[in-house]
């Protein structure tokens, strides 16, 4: 199978840029689900309504790339408050298979919708110039989308990071998502916090969408494709544990990428073995906070 | 278990004769049931098939030898046990007599108990599995049987000089179909099998077989992969890793004239060995193209898909200008359709007497730039190809 170094190239680099896209798309509901402990199925819709809107935005109105997504993004973050407000927080405190009738039921509805607005095929996606052609890394040749993919996803993990770990917001969602009740009780406005997280969570799906949309083809059934990995990585990762998510994330895209490219026959079913083993082993998810 | 589902569908038969007796003296219109997938993640399927339909009906009236024709959709959203229980209705209480769609070949299998007890001619567009036919005496393919374009794909890269061969298929039953009959008429005539992938379904990322097969340097690629998503995802790892350019990539119904702008540029170079193209120049492509265009809008590509469902309702035409009485007769019907030859837009057809597959034309079309942007462009014809008949 040609040179070793090659092929270990080629699972790592490949690997990471899936796995960043993965992230940016799951990041959100790995927050909400350790927040509001409320099952988000629709979660992928945003990813969903972000890519369709950001492509929509480059074909039909002419935009540039970056504006293109920005916009996209914003449109994404005050839709899902909008309907945090209307629809999810009724959600909070239901019961799971509430939580799950309901939240699908609002990915059928998005699937209606793209599939009137948008037609019933894929939805093209045409790269800027600068995105196309690849770059000679030294050990291989690279394709400069997916580095720019890797890119965006580091700027994501270090702005994630610097929001949790440094500011006094991310403080208290830390705080808000280890105890809700005894949060509220010293004072801090929780309800609040979920409002933002939920936007933030929803306008990273949204951002994921738009530039893995070279990667992760938009189409209608895209909110439901793309929902057993976004899963897969939320129950690796645990209750709103941000760099747990990172590691299962980078994880879940090299484990499927050397599945498929070592053992093509049972690719499709190497992170599945992967979910399943982590499932027994660390039930919590993979880097659980010890608690109590 | 079985018999209680044959009982269930003889009742059914004897509803719909009484039914269709009761219907033949009321009115005189004939009913045609379209059946497939309207909705869900095939919907375009069923979209062309309509746009090849209203193209059919616009160029050649409504109304055949007396008898107005009523068109009646069914949507599946692709779920066989659907296909089933949509063709009793429509044969049951809307007293169709003949029938065209499926889309896939299992709802083709599903509804075939039905058919043949209702003795209904089935048209089938689009549905390639080889073994399908065997199901029901009263199928009829308008399309083609997959085996057939991989056993031409594999002889005509042979003629071309190509010696070695990956083969990277889709791992579900039509995949296999095509990856079963391209090796061995690849190797019968000298070439190489150097690597064959049977892509699981779920695959998202394709850039790990993009690099097995660029790392295996084959001279040619036998692909077959669902259109859409998977086929957009496919092509372009392929182009990513520079496969597109510079290796023979032949595919079948992967890059239709009316998704190739999908592919953002990276389908440049494909190959497909299909039976239609919508640049041959005859004067019934003519007539379809010139139609669908004021049917569907200036804008609208024909597919293999709108040309199947155009055709069906040709022979439809045919059969309802020489009925005997008030209704189709599916067996006398069969036998005529068995051997029957037609101008259709892709050339010269004939039903083969025993398989009931079209004997076709075969193009090899390779996606050029042309005028219009990106086009399948005809390269090379193999005339009148016979499927072969399926052992299994």
């Amino acid at each position: 199978m040609g040179d070793s170094l090659s092929s270990l190239s080629f699972i790592l680099l490949y690997g990471t840029s899936y796995g960043l896209i993965l992230f940016i798309i799951a990041i959100g509901l790995v927050i909400t689900m350790g927040l509001m402990r409320v099952m988000n199925l629709a979660h992928g819709a945003f990813a969903a309504i972000g890519g369709y809107l950001a492509v929509g935005l480059m074909a039909e109105a002419g935009l540039s790339f970056v504006p293109a997504v920005l916009l996209a993004v914003i449109a994404v973050v005050l839709l899902s408050v909008v309907l945090e407000r209307l629809v999810f927080s009724s959600l909070y405190g239901a019961n799971e298979l509430d939580q799950v009738l309901m939240t699908i039921g609002v990915n059928f509805i998005v699937i209606g919708l793209i599939t009137i607005v948008f037609g019933p095929n894929v939805y093209p996606v045409q790269l800027p110039e600068a995105l196309r052609g690849s770059v000679d890394l030294g050990i291989r040749d690279f394709e400069i989308y997916r580095l720019f993919v890797i890119a965006v996803g580091l700027v994501v993990v270090l702005g994630l990071w610097m929001l949790f770990d440094r500011t006094s917001f991310g403080a208290k969602l830390r705080a808000a998502v280890d105890n809700p009740s005894m949060t509220g009780v010293i004072g801090i406005n929780v309800s609040g916090i979920f409002v933002v997280a939920f936007g933030l969570g929803s306008g990273l799906a949204a951002l994921g969408g738009a530039i893995g949309a070279a990667m992760l083809p938009l189409e209608p059934y895209y909110p439901m494709k793309y929902l057993v990995l976004v899963l897969v990585v939320v129950a690796l990762s645990g209750f709103g544990n941000m760099k747990a998510s990172l590691a299962v994330a980078v994880l879940v895209g090299i484990a499927d990428t050397a599945g498929r490219f070592l053992v093509p026959d049972f690719g499709g079913f190497v992170i599945y073995i992967v979910l399943v083993v982590l499932m027994v082993v660390r039930p919590q998810g993979l880097f659980a906070r010890r608690t109590g | 278990m079985a018999s209680g589902i044959s009982r269930l569908a003889a009742i059914a038969a004897a509803g719909a004769m009484a039914l269709a007796a009761a219907t033949a003296v009321a009115e005189d219109s004939v009913k045609v049931g379209v059946v497939g997938p309207m909705t869900g993640p095939l919907a375009v399927m069923g979209k062309q098939w309509r746009q090849g339909i209203e193209a059919y009906m616009a160029a050649h009236g409504d109304t055949v030898n007396g008898h107005k024709i009523e068109v009646i959709y069914r949507d599946t959203t692709a779920n066989p046990s659907m296909a089933r229980q949509l063709t009793q209705d429509l044969v049951v209480r809307d007293g169709v007599q003949a029938l065209i769609g499926y889309g896939i070949s299992p709802s083709a299998a599903a509804a075939a108990p039905v058919i043949n007890q209702a003795k209904i001619p089935a048209f089938l567009p689009h549905a390639a599995s080889p073994g399908l036919m065997a199901a029901s005496p009263y199928f009829a393919r308008m399309g083609q049987n997959i085996a057939t374009n991989a056993e031409v794909a594999a002889d005509w890269a042979l003629k071309k000089g190509v010696k070695t061969a990956y083969i990277a298929v889709a791992d579900y039953a039509p995949g296999h179909d095509v990856a079963k009959a391209f090796q061995p008429a690849f190797e019968a005539g000298g070439g190489k099998v150097v690597g064959q992938d049977n892509i699981p379904l779920s695959t998202v990322d394709f850039s790990p077989f993009a690099e097995r097969i660029a790392t295996a340097d084959p001279d040619m690629v036998q692909m077959f992969i669902p259109p859409g998503a998977q086929a957009v995802s496919m092509v372009k790892a392929l182009a990513a890793r520079g496969v597109m350019a510079d290796t023979l990539v032949i595919g079948q119904g992967e890059a239709e004239d009316s998704d190739i702008h999908l592919f953002d540029g990276t389908i440049d170079n494909f190959h497909t060995v299909i039976y239609y193209s919508q640049s041959l120049d005859n004067p019934e492509n003519k007539t379809f193209l010139d139609s669908l265009k004021a049917t569907a809008g200036a804008d609208v590509l024909p597919s293999s898909f709108t040309l199947g469902a155009y055709d069906a309702m040709g022979l439809i035409y045919a059969l309802v200008a020489d009925m005997k009485g008030d209704r189709i007769d599916g067996p006398a019907a069969m036998e005529a359709l068995a051997g029957h030859s037609w101008n259709s837009p892709r050339g010269k057809v004939t039903l083969d007497m025993q398989t009931r597959e079209p004997i076709q034309d075969f193009v090899v079309r390779q996606v050029q730039q042309t005028d219009a942007g990106l086009r399948n462009v005809v390269i090379d014809t193999i005339p009148q190809v016979t499927p072969k008949p399926t052992t299994n």
